[in-house]
């Protein structure tokens, strides 16, 4: 058994510095399309090109609501003028402002992860948490099967209809103080799905959800920032849905 | 057996009830044949001539129904259609599973979303449409359904109880899930027992039914796309791929040189990812600590790679009917591949040293026993089956964006338990990187997409997933709409026949068995 | 207080008048009469133990002389008689009750007039038998006793089909275990030329070793059919699961400590032991008898079957108990010898008080729900939450855990297996060894089983049909079980009242130990240096506050303390009462500080139990007693070898799997041993026997014809004399 330690050991250190320092290395996030100035000839063949309806315009800029983003890709590939695209990864963003989780929850908080209809893939990158590149136990984040035991409820996938009583079961079980933290566009906004009759439009149909993760999926160090940000350590990120008519830049990656 | 002999047996055996039609565009022979005929036709099909059964495919027409029963065999053999019509009021279909078991689960789909009855299968209901939460006579997949009225008018069934199949005094019913353990799919599994073992284990799936099926329908090509490489998205490329290639051979499209080579370089990627993927499963559920982190570091830099190269780390957004969305620059292929070399060392260096850890080996070894015989039997699909001698491969058998010009191996074992799995998955991560090379080499210049016009038609497109064998039927109607959409993924008859590999071992080994079938209940139940 | 003579006087008069008021009273009234002078009996015979072992107040009394068989018919009340006929008459108090209510609940079930004749009785004759002071009246009281036993369990009107096979096999065994018995004596009396036990005692120094091993042998199998030994305790578990529900508390709680009374008396009084082997036999018997006793216990799901095997199980330890005790005797420790025959006593009496309780339990379940099998109950607590009360306090009691008497008695059984080590047969030792390891398996065992009991029957789901209305049990069920609740606390927390109690019964059969002193130190005295202990850890324990309640408290402390020899000097010390003051002061201060202060501010929230997202649980869904146990029954599978009934498998269209049907069949390991080896042996003996009988006047007259040449023969044969 001894074979296990030395090649542990070999491996060396692949713990990403985030969130200490921002992380450099290529691959780590697909990135999010990037609001502001577009040619106003292109702007309506850019909001026709999006299938999910990302893109919306104000006084000549194009406005981002990439919680409906679902990363297709059609705005940069396949367009006339592509859509400029912002490499970043923390994508966390807060629902109402009120998700102070209080003192005691600041340094290590219990997971409870429940799948409520996703494709895979979100459920994928929130595994990739628990790997050496991200290793989210270094941050007190836990991962707990029992919802008596959890304090966030991280969600994942537009909720079908056979798991809206088991993902409500799970809110229930839970004791207060609670989080809910919801992760990925068809999280958001039921992503492709919305229209499907036996799915609903995103977790905010069932559950009151505190922290939102756009992406399709987004990486584990989006998921990260989303779960800092549920417990107040990092602040959210600054990107608002259209509808909030905030204006959008680019924030620090 | 080629087209030409299937004619003259067809014709034989079943003189006016059966007639016989080759398209040789698809090398698709297309048997169209009366109910009364179809049970034993499937049977022979299966049994005797040693078809792989890839799905039944239940289309509503505006006056009849067209059921159509898709076989394919190795190369020479080809793909066989047995149709079967009747009109809109008749629902009544004869059965086959007696001699095609792996229709199971197909007909059981065909009773619950379209209300057909088949004659002599013993257990219709309770599918997808789970009976404590739906009534009878929902339909959703009929063109007169109204999701308004179904979801207002709910009358679940108050009186379900699980199905019982183990009668022993002191025998309980184990519920798992929907919700538990860590981070896994939602899926319910009913495990009966007497205290100490499994007997009988029971999964109750489609928690995760987002009718994607119903969702195509009325829409374009370009969203059921989307939706195509979305409902599944750990296998987001080849789940794709199997769709454009149905609309390409609607259409009749050509492909560019360069596009079908990069096809097959990401498709053997995203199988080196996912492959990765399993094998860190596995090491979890064994509790092994260093290889699951050592395998989770590998998957970690496979994503990277792949989003390095392609801009999305589960390869998204690449496809398009005709070709590829957008081009790869070679030398952007070139490095990718030789991460992935480096990956793959890192690979087999972990499987020599999984290969001496006694432990480890024995939560696997003579652990989830898949016999030959039942693999054949259920139709198993990919590494599973291929670990219990059943090596069809569709990149063998029935090549597709020119598999055929490659150079590999399709790995087998024969034990069926669960280290052979394992076995299969390392070889196959071999392979793949082996076939990653060669496309490389291969690459030239080129453009990487044909302008098609769509017309009005219907196909399958399949493709050889990660998983296994990946089938896509699609339909279009004049304006280029999705009028059937039918997805086969390669879980669904993996999971159809999990049930096999944990009877009779003890609740320890469950979740290994679980993790070494790589099963996705987001694939099966779409 | 009234003399002894008089209370046992009054005590039969009672059963007396009890029996005539019985017969002239209707029906409807049997009950109260049967209540009413069960207590009052009770009560009398209580006193009257309390006189004798407390007081010191015994008596002999000679009754009639029989010249033909050359002895008196003697009373003898002695301490040890005392403190048995003081255990049953706690016991026999709130059984009474319980037995009235019985009876008063369902008066035509039970032959209401027969049973209370019957057991009234049985009272008397359980009486008799411990004062008995000489053979005769022993087997006479002990012959009264089987009878009214028997005619006890088949005098219930509704007949189960089992019912009249066990009260058979009780009455066959029990025949067997008296002419054992009453062999043994004979073998004793023989020596001794008189069937006194006086006489006998005296002349038991000069019996030779054949003649101590034969009676040694013959009354411990003899008595033990009626204790519940292995390998003669198979008509146990038939007979508990016949006997109706008001009888089986006293089966339990009564008769069961009259074949230990009788292997006590014998093999400890009348024969003090001069070798171990008798003590290392019936140490091993002891044992095996409760690992069996409890291996089947934890897997059987009928409540009554399973707490009779329990019964066995706890017999095996007072046994086991007796024979370290025996051991020690011979081997001339007599303060060990105290320590081991105080452990038995105490685990009888604890026995006695607990399993009475979980009988009236089950009983009360089983009225209350219909059924006895814990499969098809659960849940029970939200319907009957004093009956769940009761129980668990018995629960906890057998399952020996502290502040509860079980764990005293366990304690102390198994220090006592300890000091082995000073013990100088290697032989001896290595048994001590292996027994003391097969006694704590068996409690291991025991908590496994008792758990899974409690748990099954009244926590989680209702299991029941839904129909069936289940409602708390009447006060004449709930009494008993709460005065029984309260004894067995009290024979917890005070264990160094009870132990200077029973040790006084029991130091004249060890020549003079005292487990008194050995275990209860006197922290109370005046002077805190006793002179065996060393003053240093005199100290000790003072800082500990083993003094505390020495101005107000009577007797000699609170702390029960086994210090090993000298070879090994650890001490082991418990004090059940301090441990209950400490738990209720932890529970209410913990209870304050979370309720009062912490959470002061948040609020309660109740929400339905966590079952994984399920749409609905099912009671089909949670565990069942079988699977509880069934890892015990796998791993203990060479003790039990079930042979498979039925193990099939229905495919529908070649390949649906339908059903899968399993069933296995275990035969008991001492039935397959013993019993059906007995019976077949002696059927076939029988049916040999009855060859002769085939009525052809022919052959009975040459039967006697030959029978008087045979006779005539041998006569002639004789010397003249």
């Amino acid at each position: 058994m001894s074979q296990w330690v030395i090649k542990g050991l070999r491996a060396g250190i692949k713990t990403t510095a985030y969130p200490a320092r921002a992380e450099s290395a290529a691959g780590v996030s697909p990135g999010l399309p990037m609001a502001g100035d577009f040619p106003a000839g292109e702007i309506a063949a850019l909001m026709a090109c999006c299938p999910t309806g990302v893109f919306s315009e104000r006084d000549g800029r194009i406005i981002v609501d990439h919680r409906l983003c679902v990363h297709c890709f059609r705005c940069v590939r396949g367009v006339n003028r592509p859509v400029g695209w912002q490499q970043t990864y923390e994508w966390g963003m807060v629902r109402d402002g009120q998700h102070e989780f209080g003192q005691p929850f600041r340094r290590s908080i219990h997971i409870i992860v429940v799948d409520a209809g996703d494709c895979g893939a979100c459920l994928n990158e929130v595994k990739q948490l628990n790997n050496p590149y991200y290793n989210m136990h270094r941050l007190g984040f836990f991962i707990t099967p029992s919802p008596r035991h959890a304090d966030v409820l991280l969600v994942v996938g537009t909720v079908t209809d056979h798991m809206r009583n088991a993902l409500r079961k799970v809110y229930d079980a839970m004791p207060t103080p609670k989080r809910v933290v919801a992760v990925g566009a068809c999280a958001l906004s039921g992503g492709v799905y919305a229209e499907s009759f036996v799915c609903s439009k995103g977790v905010t149909a069932v559950l009151p959800v505190d922290v939102e993760v756009p992406g399709h999926p987004p990486p584990p160090l989006a998921i990260l920032h989303g779960l800092l940000v549920a417990v107040g350590r990092k602040p959210a990120s600054l990107m608002a849905p259209a509808s909030s008519g905030m204006e959008t830049s680019a924030p620090s990656g | 057996m080629n087209g030409a002999e299937l004619k003259t047996e067809v014709e034989q055996r079943w003189p006016g009830q059966a007639q016989w039609r080759l398209d040789s565009a698809d090398a698709m022979c297309e048997v169209t044949c009366a109910r009364a005929a179809l049970a034993e036709l499937c049977g022979r099909l299966f049994l005797e001539w040693n078809f792989s059964f890839a799905g039944l495919i239940v289309e509503e027409h505006p006056e009849q129904w067209q059921l159509r029963y898709c076989f394919y065999g190795e190369r020479e053999a080809g793909w066989v259609h047995v149709v079967t019509k009747a009109p809109l009021a008749e629902r009544t279909f004869p059965s086959i599973v007696k001699f095609v078991h792996a229709a199971d689960w197909h007909e059981r789909e065909a009773e619950d979303l379209f209300g057909l009855k088949f004659e002599g299968h013993p257990q219709l209901g309770d599918f997808i449409l789970h009976d404590d939460a739906w009534q009878e006579n929902v339909e959703p997949m009929r063109r007169t359904f109204d999701p308004h009225a179904a979801m207002q008018h709910r009358k679940p069934d108050a009186d379900w109880r699980p199905r019982r199949i183990v009668q022993e005094p002191g025998a309980f019913v184990m519920p798992i899930g929907p919700k538990y353990s860590g981070i896994t799919e939602s899926v319910h599994f009913l495990l009966e027992t007497v205290g100490e073992d499994v007997i009988r284990s029971t999964p109750r799936l489609f928690y995760k039914w987002r009718a994607i099926e119903k969702l195509a329908e009325g829409k374009t090509v370009d969203q059921v796309l989307l939706l195509a490489e979305r409902f599944a998205a750990t296998t987001a490329f080849a789940h794709g791929l199997g769709f454009c290639q149905a609309v390409e051979t609607i259409c009749g499209a050509t492909l560019p040189a360069r596009a079908r080579i990069l096809r097959v370089f990401l498709g053997e990627l995203e199988r080196l990812r996912q492959h990765a993927g399993a094998i860190q499963e596995i090491c979890e559920s064994t509790a092994l600590v260093v290889a699951n982190s050592q395998a989770g570091i590998l998957e970690e830099d496979l994503l990277r790679i792949s989003c390095e190269l392609t801009g999305h780390r589960y390869l998204f957004g690449l496809l398009a009917p005709g070709g590829l969305l957008c081009d790869l620059p070679s030398d952007s292929c070139a490095r990718a591949l030789e991460q992935s070399q480096q990956a793959l060392k890192e690979l087999n260096s972990l499987e020599r040293a999984l290969h001496v850890s006694s432990s480890f080996l024995d939560r696997l070894e003579e652990v989830g026993f898949v016999a030959l015989r039942n693999a054949n039997v259920y139709g198993l699909l990919g590494p599973v089956a291929r670990a219990s001698g059943f090596s069809r491969d569709l990149r063998r058998a029935q090549p597709y964006s020119g598999y055929e010009t490659f150079n590999f191996e399709v790995p087998s074992e024969q034990e069926g338990d669960g280290y052979a799995r394992l076995r299969v998955l390392f070889a196959e991560a071999r392979q793949s990187v082996g076939i990653m090379e060669q496309a490389v080499a291969a690459l030239q210049n080129g453009g990487v997409r044909e302008p098609m016009r769509l017309r009005a038609g219907a196909a399958l497109g399949w493709v050889e997933a990660p998983r296994g064998g990946a089938f896509h039927w699609v339909r279009l109607d004049d304006n280029g709409r999705i009028t059937r959409y039918r997805i086969v993924p390669p879980s669904y008859a993996n999971w159809h026949g999990f049930h096999l590999a944990v009877e009779k071992f003890a609740f320890q080994d469950f979740p290994i068995m679980l993790s070494t079938f790589d099963l996705s209940v987001a694939e099966n139940d779409r | 207080m009234m003399p002894t003579q008089t209370l046992i006087l009054l005590f039969f008069a009672l059963c007396g008048a009890g029996i005539l008021l019985s017969l002239v009273s209707p029906a409807s009234r049997q009950g109260t009469v049967l209540a009413w002078v069960g207590c009052l009996a009770a009560t009398v015979v209580v006193l009257a133990g309390a006189n004798a072992s407390l007081a010191g107040r015994t008596f002999s009394q000679p009754l009639w002389s029989l010249p033909a068989l050359a002895t008196t018919m003697t009373l003898n009340l002695d301490r040890l008689s005392g403190v048995f006929l003081s255990v049953t008459g706690l016991v026999l108090f709130p059984a009474s009750i319980f037995a009235g209510g019985e009876l008063n609940r369902a008066p035509d079930r039970h032959g209401g007039r027969a049973f209370t004749v019957f057991l009234l009785g049985l009272y008397a004759s359980i009486g008799l038998i411990f004062i008995a002071g000489d053979v005769v009246l022993f087997l006479l009281a002990w012959e009264v006793m089987s009878v009214a036993c028997y005619l006890l369990i088949v005098y219930a009107r509704e007949r189960e089909n089992s019912q009249a096979g066990a009260g058979y096999l009780l009455l066959a065994m029990g025949e067997a275990g008296t002419l054992a018995a009453a062999l043994g004596f004979l073998a004793l009396a023989a020596g001794a030329g008189s069937l006194d036990f006086g006489a006998i005692k005296s002349s038991a120094p000069n019996l030779s070793t054949t003649a101590r091993w034969t009676a040694f042998l013959l009354s411990f199998f003899g008595f033990g059919v009626k204790a519940g030994l292995v390998p003669v305790n198979f008509w146990l578990p038939r007979a508990y699961t016949a006997a109706p529900g008001a009888f089986v508390p006293v089966l339990a709680g009564a008769t069961l400590n009259l074949g230990l009374y009788g292997i006590l008396r014998v093999n400890a009084d009348l024969m003090p032991m001069t070798q171990s082997g008798p003590g290392l036999v019936a140490l091993v018997v002891g044992t095996i008898s409760a690992l069996l006793g409890i291996l089947y216990a934890t897997t059987d799901n009928d409540l009554k079957m399973m707490l009779a095997h329990s019964s066995i199980e706890n017999v095996g330890i007072v046994v086991a108990g007796f024979g370290a005790g025996m051991v020690f005797v011979a081997t001339n420790h007599p303060a060990l010898a105290a320590i081991a025959f105080v452990a038995a006593l105490y685990h009888l009496i604890n026995h006695s008080l607990y399993k009475t309780l979980l009988f009236f339990g089950v009983g009360a379940v089983e009225n209350q729900t219909g059924t006895r099998d814990m499969d098809k109950l659960g849940g029970l607590t939200k319907w009957m939450p004093l009956t769940a009360a009761a129980f668990l306090v018995g629960t906890l009691s057998i399952a020996g855990l502290p502040p509860f008497n079980g764990f005293v008695s366990e304690w102390l059984t198994l220090q006592t297996m300890l000091r082995s080590a000073e013990l100088s047969s290697t032989a001896a030792k290595i048994v001590f060894a292996l027994c003391g390891a097969g006694l704590a398996l068996t409690a291991a065992l025991a908590v496994t089983c008792f758990v899974k009991v409690f748990a099954m029957s009244f926590l989680g789901m209702r299991r029941l049909d839904e129909n069936q209305r289940v409602v708390e049990a009447k006060s004449g069920t709930l009494a008993p079980m709460a005065i029984l609740a309260a004894l067995c606390l009290a024979f917890g927390v005070l264990p160094t009242y009870v132990i200077p109690a029973l040790d006084a019964a029991l130091s004249p059969l060890t020549a003079g130990g005292s487990a008194a002193d050995a275990l209860v130190p006197p922290f109370f005295a005046a002077n805190p240096a006793h002179e065996t202990l060393p003053p240093a850890f005199v100290g000790e324990f003072h800082d500990l506050g083993a003094q505390v309640g020495q101005g107000f408290l009577p007797g000699r402390g609170l702390v029960v303390l086994h210090r090993g020899g000298t070879e090994n000097p650890v001490v082991f010390a418990m004090s059940t009462s301090y441990t209950l003051v400490t738990l209720i002061a932890l529970l209410v201060l913990s209870y304050a500080i979370v309720r009062l202060w912490l959470t002061r501010s948040r609020q309660l929230a109740r929400r339905t139990r966590w079952d994984g997202g399920v749409r609905r649980l099912l009671p089909e869904m949670t565990y069942t007693a079988t699977g509880f146990s069934n890892p015990v029954r796998v791993v203990f599978d060479a003790v039990f070898r079930p042979t498979t009934v039925e193990d099939t498998r229905e495919t529908v269209a070649e390949h649906f799997r339908t059903a899968i049907r399993r069933e296995k069949e275990r035969v008991h390991l001492v039935d397959k041993l013993v019993f059906h080896p007995v019976k077949s042996a002696a059927l076939s003996f029988a049916r040999g026997l009855a060859a002769m009988h085939h009525g052809r006047i022919n052959a009975y007259i040459t039967y006697a014809l030959l029978t008087l040449l045979i006779v005539w023969i041998v006569f002639s044969l004789l010397p003249a004399s």
